[in-house]
């Protein structure tokens, strides 16, 4: 698994990594990008959560997940339940987990059309 | 496995820290509002409307977990329940398997002024009795009487505690007491005690910004009084949402 650390963006999200509580499970200097098919939404508090398929290096399809911020603070930006569908092509970036485990703290996302959608701050 | 950091994030998170430092305010602890534009004239006595905490840049870096950049001076009590308590916000975070943060493992109400720090907006409501703020957070209610009564003088203790507000010229000037021990005073595992005193003094700088002076005192636990100024914007297009602490139950399933 290869990892480039953003020292810029570091800056910018730190605010966010205090904001967000079970942060402890992500390394928030570093940010991976995940590009794959929705599979599934969960639009819950606390926090929202994506899940996907991507393919890896060689080509096996591996099971994906990521959480967002709150339900509510996602409405406030223009999200709503039906944003994303399963079958959606999507390309989530965040935060990788401290245990190597496919979940992603989700700092962005761009859709398959090329728009992409805020992410409330990301925490 | 692929996991590949295009350039274009790169650029996009450029992007973002360049915004966040564009707004052109003062970010000092305890300095005066300077809004970056002007809104029209605040109403005389009136605080109603929908706030959203709006940090200044240089609050951004610790706001979302406590008040100052600078830790408060604690007495011993103080530091020793501090230092043993495990918070899931802020540089001391811990898994939420081994938080021991009392609105993340039991969901109590976060109390006066940590119920600022949870990251959603709040309300405020006046009748002719007292000012109602009706936090988004667990739909917490805080009521401060503007009738001119006293704090009781066998007070019970509660969460949110005792609030009595009145007005000082344009500043309304609201007096808590009567907290439990049950929370703690931010996200980052700051104690008090029963005997918390909090002051807040609200002034609406304009129709669309609010700030709030915050003074803790604590005699048991902080050493000194621990200062800070909150900044507040109006959303009138908001409404408050539901948000109910008991479904964050789900959440330490997803937790690894």
């Amino acid at each position: 698994m290869r990892f480039l650390a953003l020292s810029l963006g570091l800056l910018t999200l730190a605010a966010g990594a205090y904001a967000h509580h079970g942060s402890a499970n992500y390394e928030t200097d570093k940010s991976i990008t995940v590009k794959g098919v929705a599979t599934g939404f969960d639009f819950v508090n606390p926090h929202v959560q994506i899940f996907w398929e991507a393919k890896d290096d060689a080509g096996t399809v591996q099971k994906w997940q990521g959480e967002l911020t709150s339900p509510n603070r996602l409405t406030r930006v223009g999200w709503t339940k039906s944003t994303i569908k399963p079958g959606d092509s999507i390309t989530i970036s965040g935060y990788p987990t401290k245990s190597g485990a496919r979940e992603i703290w989700i700092q962005k996302v761009v859709m398959g059309s090329g728009e992409e959608l805020p992410t409330g701050g990301g925490n | 496995m692929r996991n590949r950091v295009g350039t274009f994030l790169f650029a996009a998170l450029a992007g973002v820290a360049l915004s966040s430092a564009l707004p052109a305010q003062t970010g000092q602890q305890g300095g005066s509002a300077k809004p970056a534009a002007a809104s029209a004239p605040a109403p005389e006595h009136d605080l109603s409307g929908v706030w959203n905490m709006h940090a200044p840049p240089a609050q951004r870096r610790f706001f979302g977990n406590t008040y100052t950049a600078e830790p408060p001076d604690m007495t011993s009590w103080g530091t020793e329940k501090y230092n043993a308590a495990k918070p899931s916000n802020g540089p001391r975070t811990h898994s939420l398997k081994e938080t021991d943060d009392p609105v993340l493992r039991q969901c109590l109400p976060p109390g006066t002024p940590r119920i600022y720090l949870q990251p959603f907006p709040f309300q405020i409501v006046r009748t002719p009795k007292e000012i109602v703020m009706i936090f988004e957070y667990d739909h917490t209610v805080r009521q401060i009487f503007m009738d001119g009564r006293p704090h009781p003088e066998d007070i019970t203790a509660s969460y949110m505690g005792h609030s009595i507000g009145k007005w000082d010229g344009d500043t309304l000037v609201v007096d808590t007491v009567g907290f439990n021990e049950k929370t703690w005073l931010d996200r980052d595992g700051h104690p008090h005690s029963d005997q918390l005193h909090v002051v807040e003094r609200f002034h609406r700088v304009d129709r669309d910004n609010m700030t709030m002076d915050l003074t803790m005192e604590d005699p048991k636990a902080l050493a000194k009084p621990w200062k800070s100024t909150l900044y507040f914007q109006l959303k009138p297009d908001w409404d408050i949402m539901e948000l109910a602490c008991t479904d964050n139950g789900a959440f330490e399933d997803f937790e690894k």
